[in-house]
């Protein structure tokens, strides 16, 4: 098992699951963080997923593609994702290397990306 | 006071009596340095030699503060000169006697190794050898006899011992190397040669020859201690972060910042990922260059299949494993130079570079 400090939290908050990255995942460490955010969507029932990778210097080519599976698997099991936090040197590199996160909404930073999931739930529901 | 004295004076002098009282103070410190050893009152009377020599630069009252520098100073010099006389000590004849009777097998062993290894010198690589080490005929007097100078003699006797040191490895493993670079690999790293280390593409070598990569372990430690070189083994997904930060750290002492950072740091992470996924093992190495200016440079080995179409590997979107095809083709953006060496059965070799100064970038 994992000792030391937690890699990454997954917190609740109502129907919306936070989960930070808290230092550089290696390949491995990065596909179980998918794993355990996509069972979590079950467990608490998760309308919205935010994923704050502000503590990332580096999202190289499968990082970057295991964060696009995440929002995919996510969506299938009813969730959106919304990535937050991404550095403003690591957004420059992203791009020289040809990366981007797909359809995957981004955000700023956690207040905007709480924001934008309570606009989409305005938009979903009649009564506000 | 005796801050104007001429210090050849007659030791009854004022002065001679103000550096004699500060004995005790410097045996106490040289005790307790390094205890009953067998120089500290050779010490002490070097530390007082020079201060009385520098006695009439020294300011009233300050004799005592420049007397503990000194001896420090004394002591850090008898410390280097220790250790670099353990490093360059002449090893082709040990007079001291092993006693227990494991010591005396290995000491009969590497006897046999050292036969071994300088019967296969040429006669006259030994016969200056052993004028030299053993006969302690100087470099000078060897170079008149046979109408050089003694700075070739020097450069011979580098060499010479060099082949020694290979030699003397390989007998004392009993095996002739299996191919016939690995001599010449050996060679260089033995002579710490750093221009011929790269010609015969050492570090590849190592990661292919299981023989040379053991034999190579004591020669490594030979030549200046290089920090501006770091080498990273790549085995599993964990060491793809170990060199990625390796290249980070190294990059912010030469300068870097901000986003060239996680550029450089970016594009090692997919070559490294590389390594782990289609060759199992290789290696990372981050340089430091300073010429023709500074920069970054990134080598990345492997002894996999090897890439069958590069120029296909280098194509976005070509992937053969489930990733976005980016790895190759992103690290080239990423970086300012980008070059891959690929041999099918044998592994590829992606060499990049990451200047300083580019692209007139703040």
């Amino acid at each position: 098992m994992n000792s030391g400090p937690a890699l990454v939290s997954i917190l609740r908050q109502g129907d919306t699951l936070v989960a930070s990255v808290h230092t550089a995942l290696d390949d491995s460490e990065m596909v179980r963080f998918q794993h355990d955010l996509v069972r979590q969507i079950g467990e608490h029932r998760a309308r919205g997923i935010i994923i704050d990778v502000a503590a990332l210097d580096v999202i190289d080519s499968f990082a970057s593609r295991t964060l696009r599976s995440i929002a995919d698997i996510a969506r299938l099991r009813g969730a959106v994702t919304v990535i937050v936090g991404i550095q403003p040197d690591v957004a420059f590199a992203m791009v020289c290397l040809g990366m981007d996160m797909g359809e995957v909404p981004t955000a700023l930073d956690l207040e905007e990306g709480l924001a934008y999931l309570s606009r989409l739930r305005g938009l979903g529901s009649s009564h506000g | 006071m005796s801050t104007a004295r001429a210090t050849n004076e007659p030791q009854e002098s004022g002065g001679a009596a103000d550096v004699a009282a500060l004995i005790p103070m410097l045996r106490r410190i040289v005790a307790a340095r390094i205890g009953q050893h067998p120089a500290a009152e050779d010490l002490v009377q070097e530390t007082l030699l020079r201060v009385l020599a520098a006695e009439d630069r020294i300011e009233p009252g300050m004799l005592e503060p420049y007397a503990i520098a000194t001896v420090r100073n004394v002591m850090a010099t008898m410390w280097r000169q220790d250790d670099r006389d353990a490093r360059n000590q002449h090893r082709i004849h040990d007079p001291s006697e092993p006693d227990e009777a494991e010591e005396v097998v290995v000491a009969s062993e590497e006897q046999s190794a050292i036969t071994e290894a300088l019967r296969r010198l040429t006669d006259r690589e030994r016969e200056v050898l052993l004028a030299h080490e053993v006969s302690g005929r100087a470099t000078q007097s060897l170079a008149e006899e046979t109408g050089s100078t003694a700075n070739a003699v020097a450069a011979q006797l580098k060499r010479t011992r060099a082949r020694l040191r290979v030699e003397y490895l390989l007998a004392l493993e009993r095996t002739e190397p299996p191919t016939d670079r690995c001599r010449a690999v050996l060679m260089a790293l033995s002579s710490a040669d750093r221009r011929r280390q790269r010609e015969v593409d050492a570090a590849r070598h190592l990661l292919e020859c299981d023989l040379c990569a053991r034999l190579s372990q004591p020669l490594l430690g030979r030549g200046p201690v290089r920090d501006n070189e770091i080498h990273v083994p790549i085995s599993a997904d964990p060491d793809i972060v170990a060199a990625r930060s390796a290249a980070r750290e190294m990059a912010v002492r030469a300068g870097f910042a901000g986003a060239d950072l996680t550029m450089l740091a970016t594009a090692v992470s997919e070559v490294a990922r590389n390594i782990v996924r289609f060759a199992s093992t290789g290696e990372v190495t981050v340089e430091l260059l300073e010429q023709p200016r500074p920069g970054i440079r990134v080598v990345a080995r492997d002894t996999g299949p090897g890439i069958a179409d590069v120029d296909r590997a280098l194509e976005d979107g070509y992937s053969t494993y489930q990733g976005l095809g980016l790895g190759l083709p992103g690290a080239r953006r990423l970086m300012d130079e980008f070059n891959i060496v690929s041999e099918t059965g044998h592994g590829t070799t992606v060499s990049m570079t990451k200047w300083f100064d580019t692209k007139g970038r703040g």
